[in-house]
């Protein structure tokens, strides 16, 4: 105990040195930090406080091991680790305290790597890191369950996980708090992994049968459990995705639907979370597991589109809002087609060109040439370049006729039958084609917002 | 497009840099990323452990780059280093060495190199006459001194800088009544002005990022294995080249033609290229212009536009989405899109910084997924901007504070784009984000929280990424990342369109231009160190490769440096190295070293960079007259004269047989000075001999000269403190006063040099300086100093100094003197004999501390 609190005292001390090294590294005024400073102040200084040989021999060692392991030598990284272990006894404090850090990273990293490395000594070596110092405990338990887990050993990250769970170290700061929960959501996630193994279990027994009871009991247990472990983490602000997707998936499971709107309601809509397209992907996912009104889905799109809107929940988008009695939808639905076709990503995506054509055609005959004319208004003058450039009607036609026509139907209703690509794509005489390319240029000859006149 | 349907886990907080709360998960290391969760179990159960591949390696043909072009014909200078800007010497009371800078040195040389500059203003004001103050008593005459006079005296005989230059009568007395007013005038305005400077230049030193974003570009030709080189080169790197490579099939490139080059009026700070619907485009950026041209399939450049940024460009570049389009950025905070339609608009303008205060005028601009939004860039974050929308709105992308877990004091130095505009590739919505300590990947649907977080710990700025297309099918991308310094990091990113992007393998380490030295033959120690500087120049522009080739990919790497060097280096892919395969240590092949060494001829062939300051030149035909005026009989002066005449220098043998100058004083030579024996022995190749001869000395009956060297050593440490003040007072008196001042030979007499600094000797030498700057920083008046609070140790030997330098200046200044200003008050007598020498030191007193820095070696210990 002695021992250990001498630690924490030590520890806190380090807090506040390390900050003055920070005020020490900066340059006046800027407050930016070098981490080359050293090297040019090593240069001129003559004088000064030398480090010490032991000092001089780490930081040496130190640096060995970070070029080996960059030329990925493991060997070699091992050997000097082997020596630089030594820094734990440094007598410069700030320095022994912050040793344990520096060797769980790079001797994680060696024995990750290492040709001869195996999970026994990784285990080895993590158990030992975990217990010098205090502060790293929970870290390095964090990681050594998930190294387990991505080997597979999903009860010993399990038993890992637990110990880590209970461990309490003087006043519980909030950082550590948040590191609990995420060992507790890790434990969730991995009775979710043994829960999802019984489910599938059960779905081959008959119901009738003995043993369906005592697994339908076991879930259940399960799901307790887990929703205990899951459910503090994701009150926090962060990404927590896949246990997210678990936890709603159990709660649907067992029928609690509003437990788990609300669960996915607060992930997507709570303003202190980060602005994740995948929560509004779950909430939509989930309210059409749930068959809920249109309206409801259209609204829960909406803020997606604003966040993505190259997403490919667009088209589906774009479908529900085409299906809609209200003519604000409809307008929606032009502009949501255009903003698509906007990425550099989705430029050849055949689908949203065979609806932006079919939509154009049917919003010019609706009469409503002034929807088209305003979304066209902003990109006039790039889109040609970007879309309907001669150099995209040659690849586009070589690669995929299809698209091609589709393209060339839009390429001419907006920007007219003088449009380089319609005119390169109207030339063409391809057998399969022809009878596209005629509805094509009869179509664009009636509905082309550049003369709406003729 | 496709969103990964499952994000990792991370904590989300906001607020400021280094907030200590955070659990930072990039404490993780690097094999976290290769770590993946079982998206469900069964399929886990049923695939086992998912396949990662754990070595992914760049196998380097040769230990180090090579040079792929002769180097220049200008020379080429490494420029300022912390040694000319720093103080040097060290705070023996700090724990750490503290950066001051050095300005007092740097204001006496640039009074001593750039003396018209400094002082010719005042002249010109003060017109006509100086009348300078002096008591009413004295005459006109000896108060006012004509300019016209002055100037003729000047003219053709001062040279600026020499301490031995011959000076009249008028000018000793003019510099003697004016040096307080022109010292001090000067001082002040100068001092100021040069401070700021330096302070430009020390920041510049930490990091430039003039060259951010690369100088070197790699525009693909006709076939894949041809293209060109577009690198800046010449002392100033204001001649663009564009030099045509063919890639052989084993990956050396071999260089068609020579170069074409377009001389342009500024230096050449950024070249981007990009290849938009088979357009190859080059944008080229300069410090208040930028440029671009469009590349024909044969090669030829035909300009197209030119733009000028009257507040200086920090960065271009290129849309990969519409051909000619580019984004420049000035250091005002404006963001100009230049489009063929539309020509410059201007769609953001902020001179404040993103997120928090920072000093730094560097912005940058890339383009996004979408091509009518653009990031913008400074050193606290990155936001997005729609161009179309209303002015000044945009979402962050990257916030440098707790969101990115940032530490204190880290900036954004690089954002890119790694989308290429094409929808295949897979991360068109990607940014790289690079800090001095980390490297961020970051979505543009996902803002504010990285997808990827590596510390790269890279010991210089990482200015220069370059993402390259995956080397075969289904493998990662490579990323490399430069350092100014030269360092190389190769990373490879992987991941799907629908899953999150990672790193694949642990990062390599790739060779610098450091690592080919040892392909050069060794040459003596001032051609090696120029060698040496010469590769060690910082990386300035970074292109890679990668030829399409049968069997193992090859990437090639080319490196270009501040001293236009282009270097290449050719990489072996090794997919999966066996679990034994250590990588192979590779050596120089003869025809690397080869190359190497016929580099090596060429550059030794080019004269070194003239030196800053030059040696003072003057005309001596007045001079000439003098000596013949004396009629000074004997050899030496006849030779003098000789040498005059013909304006050459002075040798030896003009002189004949003349007294050897005593050597100046060796550094504390004991009755024994084994150390230059050992070393005398060791140059002339005979230190096994020495060695021999010492051991059957020291075994011999020789102990008491040991022992009595041992005491001398250990005495001459203490030394410094009292007794030796004395010993030097009796040994150099007060040389005599000489009205003619005439000029002292160079070998001055080792009297007088022990006679210098003795102020200094008095001390301990590690307050020395501590001395030096509070005497310095005190505005004292010479009776002040007396009473000055200082230590009893130290004052003594300062009141010894004062008296001393009391009665020189007694003799040598008959003129009452006005002596309360500060420059004029501290003239330590370590400067007593070049007072009288040269007057005009008197001027510029402030640099007298640092003549005496550099005098210190020789004082000894």
């Amino acid at each position: 105990m002695q021992k250990s609190m001498s630690d924490f005292s030590e520890e806190l001390i380090k807090s506040t040195t390390e900050d003055d090294q920070g005020e020490r590294c900066e340059l006046s005024g800027t407050g930016m930090h070098f981490p080359w400073l050293q090297k040019h102040i090593e240069t001129v200084a003559t004088g000064g406080k030398k480090e010490k040989d032991f000092a001089q021999t780490t930081s040496a060692c130190l640096s060995f091991i970070q070029e080996a392991l960059l030329k990925h030598q493991w060997q070699q990284a091992a050997e000097y680790m082997h020596s630089y272990l030594q820094v734990l006894e440094d007598s410069d404090s700030c320095k022994r305290q912050a040793a344990p850090e520096i060797i769980w990273k790079l001797g994680s990293e060696i024995l990750y790597y290492h040709p001869k490395s195996n999970v026994e000594a990784f285990n080895a070596f993590a158990d030992r890191m975990k217990n010098i110092g205090v502060m790293n405990y929970l870290k390095i338990s964090l990681q050594h369950a998930l190294y387990l887990l991505h080997h597979g050993m999903l009860e010993d990250a399990n038993r890992n996980l637990s110990q880590a769970e209970t461990w309490r170290y003087g006043e519980k700061s909030s950082s550590q708090e948040v590191l609990i929960n995420l060992i507790q959501a890790y434990k969730g996630l991995l009775q979710y992994y043994a829960w999802s193994k019984k489910k599938m279990e059960l779905s081959q027994l008959d119901k009738d049968d003995y043993a369906y009871n005592t697994a339908s009991q076991n879930m259940l247990d399960h799901s307790w459990k887990t929703s205990v472990n899951l459910g503090a983490l994701i009150q926090i602000p962060g990404v927590w995705d896949p246990f997210v997707k678990s936890y709603v998936e159990m709660l649907e499971f067992y029928g609690d639907q509003d437990g788990a709107r609300e669960v996915l309601t607060n992930y997507a809509y709570d303003e202190k979370f980060p602005s994740n397209p995948n929560a509004h992907i779950y909430l939509y996912n989930f309210l059409k597991r749930e068959k809920a009104p249109r309206e409801k889905l259209i609204s829960v799109l909406k803020i997606l589109y604003q966040i993505v809107p190259s997403h490919k929940l667009m088209l589906e988008f774009h479908r529900l809002l085409r299906k809609s009695e209200k003519e604000e939808h409809h307008k929606l639905g032009l502009e949501v087609l255009f903003a698509v076709l906007d990425f550099a990503g989705c430029t050849k995506n055949i689908t949203a060109w065979k609806y932006l054509a079919k939509y154009l055609r049917q919003t010019l005959m609706g009469s409503h040439l002034a929807w088209v004319q305003e979304e066209w208004s902003s990109r006039k003058n790039w889109w040609p370049g970007f879309h309907f450039s001669y150099f995209w009607a040659k690849s586009d036609w070589k690669e995929d006729k299809a698209l091609a026509c589709e393209k060339a139907l839009v390429a001419g209703v907006l920007s007219g039958k003088g449009c380089r690509y319609f005119r390169y794509i109207s030339k063409q005489d391809h057998q399969v084609f022809r009878k596209k390319i005629k509805r094509m240029k009869k179509l664009v000859k009636k509905y082309s917002i550049i003369n709406p006149g003729l | 497009m496709d969103f990964p349907g499952s994000l990792r886990p991370t904590v989300f907080m906001t607020g400021p840099l280094g907030l200590s709360d955070v659990p930072d998960m990039s404490f993780m290391c690097s094999w976290r990323d290769a770590l993946t969760l079982p998206e469900s179990l069964p399929q886990n159960s049923e695939n086992g452990v998912p396949h990662v591949a754990k070595g992914l390696l760049w196998e380097p043909e040769t230990p180090g780059p090579l040079p792929l072009l002769p180097p220049g014909p200008d020379p080429w200078h490494p420029g300022l280093t912390a040694q000319d800007l720093l103080f040097r010497g060290g705070h023996p009371f700090q724990k750490q060495p503290r950066v001051v800078l050095d300005v007092t040195e740097q204001l006496s040389r640039f009074l001593w190199d750039h003396g018209d500059i400094a002082f010719a203003p005042l002249g010109k004001l003060m017109l006509e006459n100086f009348k300078l103050e002096g008591a009413r008593s004295r005459s006109k005459k000896t108060t006012v001194v004509s300019v016209k006079r002055l100037l003729q005296d000047l003219d053709g005989h001062q040279p600026w800088g020499c301490p031995w230059a011959y000076l009249s009568y008028r000018q000793r007395r003019f510099s003697i009544l004016g040096g307080p007013i022109l010292g001090k005038s000067v001082a002040n305005l100068l001092g100021d002005l040069l401070h700021e400077e330096l302070v430009m230049r020390w920041e510049q030193l930490l990091l430039d990022d003039a060259f951010t974003g690369g100088a070197l570009a790699w525009v693909p030709g006709k076939t894949p294995r041809v293209g060109q080189l577009v690198y800046p080169a010449g002392s100033t790197l204001d001649k663009l080249y564009f030099q045509e490579v063919s890639l052989t099939p084993g990956g050396n490139p071999q260089v068609l033609r020579d170069p074409g080059h377009i001389q342009l009026r500024g230096p050449v700070r950024q070249v981007v290229t990009r290849t938009v619907q088979g357009e190859s485009l080059l944008a080229v950026r300069s410090d208040y212009h930028c440029a671009l041209w469009k590349v024909s399939r044969q090669g030829r450049p035909a300009p197209l536009q030119v733009l000028q940024v009257e507040k200086g460009a920090t960065g271009i570049s290129l849309s990969p989405h519409l051909p000619g389009e580019l984004a420049v950025c000035s250091r005002s905070g404006a963001i100009c899109l230049w489009t063929p339609q539309d020509g410059l608009r201007r769609v953001y303008k902020d001179p404040d910084t993103l997120v928090f205060r920072d000093p730094s005028p560097w912005r940058w601009a890339d383009f996004t997924a979408h091509p009518r939004v653009l990031t913008v860039g400074d050193r606290t974050g990155v936001k997005i901007v729609d161009t179309q929308g209303p002015p000044g709105c945009g979402l962050l992308l990257f916030r440098g504070g707790a969101e990115a877990s940032c530490q204190k004091g880290e900036r954004v130095l690089l954002t890119q784009y790694l989308g290429e505009g094409s929808p295949e590739s897979l991360h068109s919505t990607l940014h790289l984000i690079c800090t001095q300590f980390s490297l961020y990947l970051v979505d543009e649907r996902l803002p504010l929280v990285p997808m990827l977080k590596w510390n790269h710990g890279l010991p210089s700025a990482p200015l220069l990424a370059r993402l390259l297309p995956p080397p075969g099918p289904g493998c990662p991308r490579p990323l490399l990342l430069g350092g100014q310094d030269g360092q190389l990091q190769l990373l490879h990113i992987t991941g799907e369109e629908a899953s999150t992007p990672r790193l694949a393998g642990p990062p390599q380490s790739l060779p610098s231009r450091n690592d080919s030295l040892s392909a050069f033959p060794v040459l003596e120690p001032k051609s090696q160190w120029r060698l040496q500087e010469r590769l060690k120049a910082p990386t300035i522009g970074l292109a890679a490769a990668i030829p399409p080739s049968t069997s193992t990919p090859i990437l090639s790497l080319f490196q270009l440096s501040a001293a236009g060097d282009v270097f290449h280096q050719c990489l072996r892919l090794q997919a999966d190295p066996g679990p034994d395969s250590c990588a192979p240590t590779v050596s120089w092949s003869p025809q690397a070293t080869a190359c190497c060494s016929q580099w090596l001829k060429a550059l030794l062939e080019v004269p070194p960079a003239p030196p800053v300051w030059a040696a003072p030149t003057f005309s001596h035909r007045r001079l000439l007259g003098c000596v013949e005026q004396r009629e000074v009989e004997g050899k030496v002066p006849e030779g003098l004269r000789a040498a005059m005449a013909e304006g050459r220098l002075l040798q030896q043998r003009d002189l004949g047989s003349l007294p050897t100058a005593e050597p100046p004083p060796a550094p504390e030579p004991g009755p024994d000075d084994e150390l230059s024996k050992r070393l005398e022995a060791a140059w002339e190749g005979q230190a096994a001999a020495w060695w021999e001869r010492r051991q059957g000395r020291s075994s011999g009956p020789r102990q008491q000269p040991k022992r009595h060297k041992r005491r001398t050593q250990l005495s001459s440490t203490f030394s410094s403190l009292s007794g030796r003040l004395e010993l030097s007072d009796v040994t150099s008196p007060p040389p005599s006063p000489d009205p003619e001042a005439r000029p002292r030979p160079p070998g001055t007499p080792p009297s007088q040099e022990l006679a210098q600094e003795h102020w200094a000797r008095g001390v301990p030498s590690e307050r020395q300086q501590t001395l030096r700057d509070y005497m310095a920083k005190l505005p004292l008046r010479e009776d002040a100093l007396e009473d000055a609070s200082a230590p009893p140790s130290q004052t003594s030997s300062i009141r010894a100094t004062r008296s001393r330098q009391r009665t020189l200046q007694d003799n040598t200044a008959k003129p009452p003197l006005q002596r309360d200003t500060p420059e004029g008050a501290f003239v330590p007598s370590s400067q007593t004999s070049s007072i009288q020498a040269t007057p005009s030191r008197q001027q510029t007193p402030v640099l007298s501390g640092s003549q005496r820095i550099r005098k210190k070696p020789r004082m000894g210990f």
